[in-house]
């Protein structure tokens, strides 16, 4: 009888340390992605099954900075996502990589993902959480295997702590890394342009601007569709395959012919801070895209986008008002933003 | 005393109770130990990685390096009728031996077929980063075009013209015309119903007979077609081949 009482004390004993265990659960600061007034919602909620929280997104915020994600330690996802340049790579048509290595693709802004369906020029990927690993493992980008990374952040008391702090407890693997690293790049957000405080009645276009933006919506909201900028379709402008690269884009993805040359169409907000321009990074200024979609297309191409066919009529002084308006997209609050750099 | 009693009652009456009152199915329904046993074999004989002495249908030699699969999606049938399935992934790897036995649960019934899914569903396939048998670092991901493969059969053979006689075959693509995701259903031997109850312990042994691969539909010669790494027809044809290599060779 006495060990019977005991082993039902024990088990109340048990118990009640469940419940006082349970009284102190993790407890992270959850976040909430601003949607801004009159924008659509996201077509998928990418935080529905990684909530946003304040301790997930400084992880991102670190493992984005951190170089140890590459095989040599150069190549952080910041190198060639840069704030400045709205987290694309200022003045590099194409990246570097490895061991002097280069990519064949332009590496492309990163804000408002939570509102971009498949990522990547040719939509290859699906999912925020899984982008990560097609540079990290890439030999011409960073070049690294998951358990290597693992392996360097593991020896790190700093992520030890953190990844404690973001999940529960201090276990690293590559599912909370990659969720981790969405927190972070799903929230950086861009919607304090010039033209988004127009929208809201707190600044007003000069005349240019507002002629620019004119033509704007006759011309480029069709692909470019406001408040994003795109309409994360994949279409072919009319570049001609670059023969050194044959990169024939979405067709890869999907075997389709009929998707032969055909990219994403990019979002135009911070377009003056994201040279150079295009799937390769072919065209150096806004001026010379402007001339590609009136002018120098090759409008040939059996599956060029049925908008493109008869080009774009853009007269020279349209030219001009169109890149008044274009300047009013960038965000300085994106780019000055503290939230979003290196925590030094 | 009686107080602990009443309390260890109550705590039990919480633990095995939902928040409605209903009691919880598995204090209905005894869950049972299953286990599928899965073997890769060559003329009937276990697969050995890096053995010198197989060959095809077609009298190609060959030497397995890897082979691996996702299975997913377990089902228990009873006339027709899927009774109870699994909701775990599960990925067979022929270097890993623990990973060739699968341990399941479902509960006391009959039942007379089980079905499984060959790879990974296209919802799992689009839900982001994944941990477990669905862990990128088991690299049956692909990064580029993101997805998981579903199966992976790679060796070397002298009629293979690839750099190193290597042969490669990765079969992926999850939606539409590219589905390489095959359901199956394997009746039990002798079209009994089993009675699977919990005083027995279940081995279901199932055999993939590798060298069905190269001609259960399609003919794939090595000679001819050494790899498929995309999406497409060939991956395609080579996923209804594969999927007709498993049989159910005992049940004790």
């Amino acid at each position: 009888m006495k060990i019977k009482i005991i082993i039902s004390l024990l088990f109340t004993v048990v118990i009640c340390t469940a419940f006082l265990y349970d009284a102190n659960p993790f407890k992270p600061k959850y976040l909430k992605l601003f949607i801004p007034k009159g924008w659509p919602q996201p077509a998928t909620n990418i935080f529905a099954k990684n909530p946003l929280t304040e301790e997930g997104f400084q992880l991102g915020r670190k493992l984005f900075y951190d170089g140890r994600l590459s095989k040599d330690g150069n190549f952080a996802c910041a190198s060639c996502h840069l704030q400045f340049a709205a987290f694309a790579n200022f003045e590099h048509d194409v990246s570097h990589g490895f061991n002097n290595s280069f990519t064949t693709r332009n590496a492309p802004a990163l804000f408002n993902l939570a509102w971009a369906k498949e990522l990547h020029w040719d939509g290859g990927i699906n999912h925020i959480e899984v982008q990560p690993l097609a540079p990290i493992t890439a030999a011409n980008e960073m070049a690294e295997t998951l358990e290597n990374i693992l392996q360097k952040l593991s020896t790190d008391s700093t992520y030890k702590s953190m990844f404690k702090a973001a999940f529960g407890d201090a276990n690293i693997n590559s599912q909370r890394m990659l969720k981790a690293l969405a927190q972070f790049t799903g929230s950086i957000q861009s919607y304090n342009t010039k033209y988004d405080k127009v929208k809201r009645g707190e600044a007003s276009f000069t005349i240019s601007e507002q002629y620019g933006y004119d033509v704007f919506k006759k011309q480029c909201n069709v692909c470019h569709t406001e408040p994003l900028f795109t309409d994360n379709s994949f279409r072919n402008n009319g570049l001609d395959v670059n023969p050194d690269l044959n990169d024939f884009g979405r067709m890869k993805i999907t075997g389709k012919i009929t998707d032969s040359l055909k990219f994403k169409v990019p979002s135009l907000r911070n377009i003056n801070i994201t040279v150079p321009y295009m799937h390769d990074g072919r065209l150096f200024t806004l001026s010379q895209v402007i001339d590609h979609y009136r002018k120098k297309m090759n409008n040939t191409q059996p599956t060029i986008d049925s908008i493109l066919r008869n080009k774009l009529l853009i007269t020279n002084q349209e030219r001009i008002d169109l890149l008044s308006f274009l300047y009013t997209l960038t965000d300085e609050e994106l780019i000055q933003n503290k939230r979003y750099s290196e925590v030094k | 005393m009686k107080t602990i009693f009443y309390f260890l009652f109550a705590v039990s009456c919480w633990f095995t109770h939902n928040a409605d009152g209903q009691p919880k199915k598995s204090a209905v329904k005894k869950q049972v130990n299953l286990n599928l046993v899965f073997s890769n074999t060559i003329d009937e004989h276990p697969v050995v990685l890096f053995d010198s002495s197989y060959s095809n249908p077609f009298a190609e030699n060959f030497v397995l390096t890897k082979v691996k699969y996702y299975v997913s999606g377990i089902t228990l049938y009873k006339s027709g009728k899927a009774i109870s399935k699994s909701n775990q992934y599960f990925l067979i790897d022929q270097v890993n031996e623990k990973s060739l036995i699968v341990h399941l649960n479902f509960p006391e019934n009959n039942y007379d077929s089980i079905g499984f899914l060959l790879g990974v569903d296209s919802a799992r396939n689009c839900s982001g980063a994944q941990t477990g048998a669905l862990d990128p670092m088991n690299d049956m991901f692909w990064t580029w075009h993101s997805g998981y493969v579903m199966q992976k059969l790679e060796g070397t053979s002298t009629q293979s013209n690839l750099p190193k006689h290597k042969f490669e075959y990765h079969l992926g693509g999850y939606s539409g015309n590219n589905s390489v995701l095959n359901f199956i259903t394997i009746p039990f031997p002798g079209g009994q119903p089993l009675s699977i109850k919990k005083s027995t312990l279940i081995n279901i042994h199932i055999h993939a007979a590798i060298n069905q691969f190269w001609n259960a539909q399609s003919n794939i010669k090595i000679s001819e077609t050494p790899s498929c790494t995309t999406i497409g027809l060939l991956a395609k044809q080579m996923a209804n081949n594969f999927k007709t290599i498993f049989s159910i060779t005992e049940i004790k």
